[in-house]
């Protein structure tokens, strides 16, 4: 054991002084394995954040992380595939249940009408209550108010859809929907609010009026087209799940978000292998880098390679030392590359404004402030990967050097 | 969603009523009340003179834009203020086109397809037949006659007539985009004029009746321009061209299977 420790501080300072015998070229290493490994957490972070960004607001937008409703609803968002409000055992587990948010919600197709345009769109009867936790709307409002009771006579919509209705907060639209014995129902309602979604696309369809006075135009008191659910955090909503599923009453159909949209459940699934492979792939670049740096250094001291070994040193631990000097490499590279990487991220976890190319990213579903995430998976994720692969990438050199014949070794010019 | 030409929705009996070629009583007169008229009973006494009232009449509808013109020949039939059938006769490519109304719901068939097709309410506020008309237009209502705050502003005499000029102001829940209309109406119940203004105080768009004649022994506007003030160069024009009142109607005349298969 002395032995080997003895071997090994000799081990460590021959590895060290080894490395700075040519700096230059140790430094430019060094910047590169700092910027590759940047690359991958400062990456990882930004996509984090839009993958992140775009599944808070799918979620919203679904709204929900639970959602109730008749099991026709979703394919064919009829007045008609309508449900009872919530009572008895449901709405008991409902009012128990740890659950941060509920609410029915009633959402049918309807065309809204001002004097110069008409438009078709979809027409959301909330508990305006509930609204902040579910789609975070009233935090939007950017003139008027939000609607306040479930009985509020007023209607709130987009900026966009304002401006494409030539009209404006305080003005009179006319709303027309059908009843579910398909007779024609309409009312007029004054604008009392306009929001301005993340999303300039929402802004155009979605229309919030409050759920009872929807109910009455609709003919449908006591009805609604769903109820929502919102848990602490979305990645943890199976508890919930199981206890709602069990309470609600047959022919009702209970979802949840990642069963309605298998589009964000696959991109929270892949999220991971997304990483893994980003890092990867800037390994296999930084790798090339490294095994030329060891390769040339050893090159550089074939006849000092010879000598040791001519005067006694093993091979193994010839391999040793050439995978200390990696190390080494590595290590202090990772440190750089991390804190650059820290240093870089968190100034940028405040919101990182890319409404340049908001209009392509509205597309994607992501808004145009970006919100950096800087995981302590990630982070390990990366330096793992470049310490076990970096190592094993240098396994080949030093086998290399260590099966040097001393002989020729000491013979090469 | 909707197209560019018309999409202003418009609810006031009276368009369903002019559209069909009909306007107007000479039997009851209000001029010789001392006291001015109550304005809503004005405009329900216009309508209450419907009730049980046929007609059969022959029109031609001028749809006119900057770059094109359009005639259409039809012919109507009504009963009462719920009922009644349009058909177009000319153009021979829109021939056989028809449109019935049954209160509050309306169907069209067009022989190219032929297919009745209920209109949705996503299409009420659609063009009818690409004029100036909304399909709303057509289909009447005389609920309105309650959604509607109405205010006499002016009783004026114009050649030998009462005209009765009344400002008409929906009620907040009304299903009613304009700020406020205001009807012009003759002593024997002809409309003059109907104006829709928007709400922020503007005229959006007006219909007039350009002349007024007695046909069959009542004074009907025979010929009604409907006019976009936005759009200075839109406007339709509605012909009388013949009418009967009191007419025997077929007890069938109003039904999908006429709409699809004409018997008259």
């Amino acid at each position: 054991m002395a032995v080997f420790r003895l071997n090994f501080n000799t081990l460590l300072t021959l590895s060290w002084r080894n490395l700075w015998r040519n700096y230059r070229r140790t430094g430019i290493m060094l910047g590169a394995i700092a910027i590759g490994v940047w690359a991958m957490i400062f990456m990882t972070a930004l996509m984090r954040g839009m993958v992140d960004d775009m599944l808070n607001q799918g979620i919203r937008n679904l709204p929900g992380h639970i959602q109730i409703q008749h099991p026709d609803f979703l394919d064919d968002p009829n007045v008609v595939n309508s449900i009872a409000e919530p009572s008895g055992e449901l709405l008991l587990v409902l009012k128990q249940s740890g659950t941060k948010r509920w609410a029915t919600r009633i959402k049918v197709a309807a065309v809204i009408a001002s004097e110069r345009e008409t438009r078709g769109i979809n027409l959301l009867g909330i508990e305006p209550d509930a609204e902040a936790d579910i789609s975070g709307l009233p935090a939007l409002i950017s003139e008027g108010r939000f609607l306040e009771t479930n009985q509020d006579k007023g209607i709130v919509i987009g900026a966009k859809l304002a401006e494409r209705l030539e009209t404006r907060l305080g003005k009179r639209v006319v709303v027309m929907s059908q009843d579910p014995d398909n007779n024609l129902s309409e009312r007029g309602f004054r604008i009392v609010g306009i929001y301005r979604a993340k999303m300039p696309g929402l802004e155009e369809f979605n229309v919030y009026t409050a759920r009872d006075t929807l109910q009455q135009l609709l003919h449908i008191e006591g009805r609604v087209s769903q109820i929502i659910l919102v848990d602490e955090d979305y990645r943890e909503i199976e508890p919930l799940y199981e206890k709602i599923s069990q309470a609600t009453p047959p022919g009702l159909d209970t979802r949840t978000w990642y069963q309605i949209d298998s589009y964000l459940a696959a991109m929270f699934n892949m999220m991971d292998g997304f990483v893994l492979v980003w890092v990867v792939i800037i390994f296999l670049a930084l790798s090339f880098g490294l095994v030329n740096t060891l390769v040339m250094a050893i090159f550089e001291r074939i006849r000092e390679i010879g000598l040791i070994q001519a005067l006694g040193m093993r091979p193994a631990l010839i391999v040793y030392q050439i995978l200390l000097e990696s190390l080494l490499l590595l290590l202090i590279g990772l440190a750089i590359g991390n804190s650059l990487a820290v240093a870089t991220v968190k100034p940028l976890e405040s919101g990182l404004d890319i409404s340049i190319v908001a209009e392509g990213m509205a597309m994607m579903g992501v808004s145009s402030m970006l919100y950096p995430n800087l995981t302590l998976y990630d982070m390990v994720l990366a330096n793992s990967v470049v310490i076990i692969l970096g190592i094993l990438t240098s396994i080949l050199p030093a086998w290399r050097a260590a099966s040097l014949d001393p002989v020729r070794a000491l013979n090469t010019n | 969603m909707a197209s560019k030409n018309e999409k202003t929705r418009v609810r006031l009996l009276f368009y369903g009523l002019l559209l069909i070629g009909l306007q107007g009583f000479s039997a009851l007169s209000i001029a010789t009340e001392t006291r001015p008229p109550e304005p809503r009973e004005l405009i329900r006494a216009a309508m209450e003179h419907w009730r049980g009232v046929t007609s059969y009449s022959e029109m031609t509808m001028t749809i006119h834009r900057s770059d094109w013109e359009r005639s259409f020949s039809m012919r109507a039939w009504t009963e009462g203020d719920k009922l009644s059938l349009v058909r177009v006769t000319a153009p021979k490519r829109d021939a056989g086109n028809g449109t019935l109304v049954q209160d509050q719901s309306m169907w069209t068939f067009s022989p190219k397809i032929n297919r009745i097709l209920k209109l949705p309410s996503s299409m009420m506020n659609q063009s009818w037949m690409g004029s100036d008309f909304s399909n709303k237009d057509i289909s009447k209502s005389t609920d309105i006659i309650d959604q509607y705050d109405h205010r006499l502003l002016k009783t004026e005499t114009v050649e030998d007539h009462l005209h009765y000029t009344i400002e008409s102001i929906p009620h907040e829940e009304a299903a009613v985009v304009w700020g406020k209309e205001i009807v012009v109406i003759r002593d024997d119940f002809v409309m003059i004029r109907q104006e829709f203004w928007d709400q922020d105080g503007i005229l959006v768009k007006e219909m007039a009746a350009l002349q007024i004649e007695s046909m069959d022994g009542r004074n009907i506007a025979s010929r009604m321009r409907m006019h976009k003030l936005e759009a200075t160069d839109e406007w339709t024009e509605m012909i009388v061209d013949d009418i009967d009142f009191d007419v025997e109607i077929a007890s069938n005349l109003f039904t999908l299977s006429n709409l699809r298969n004409p018997r008259q």
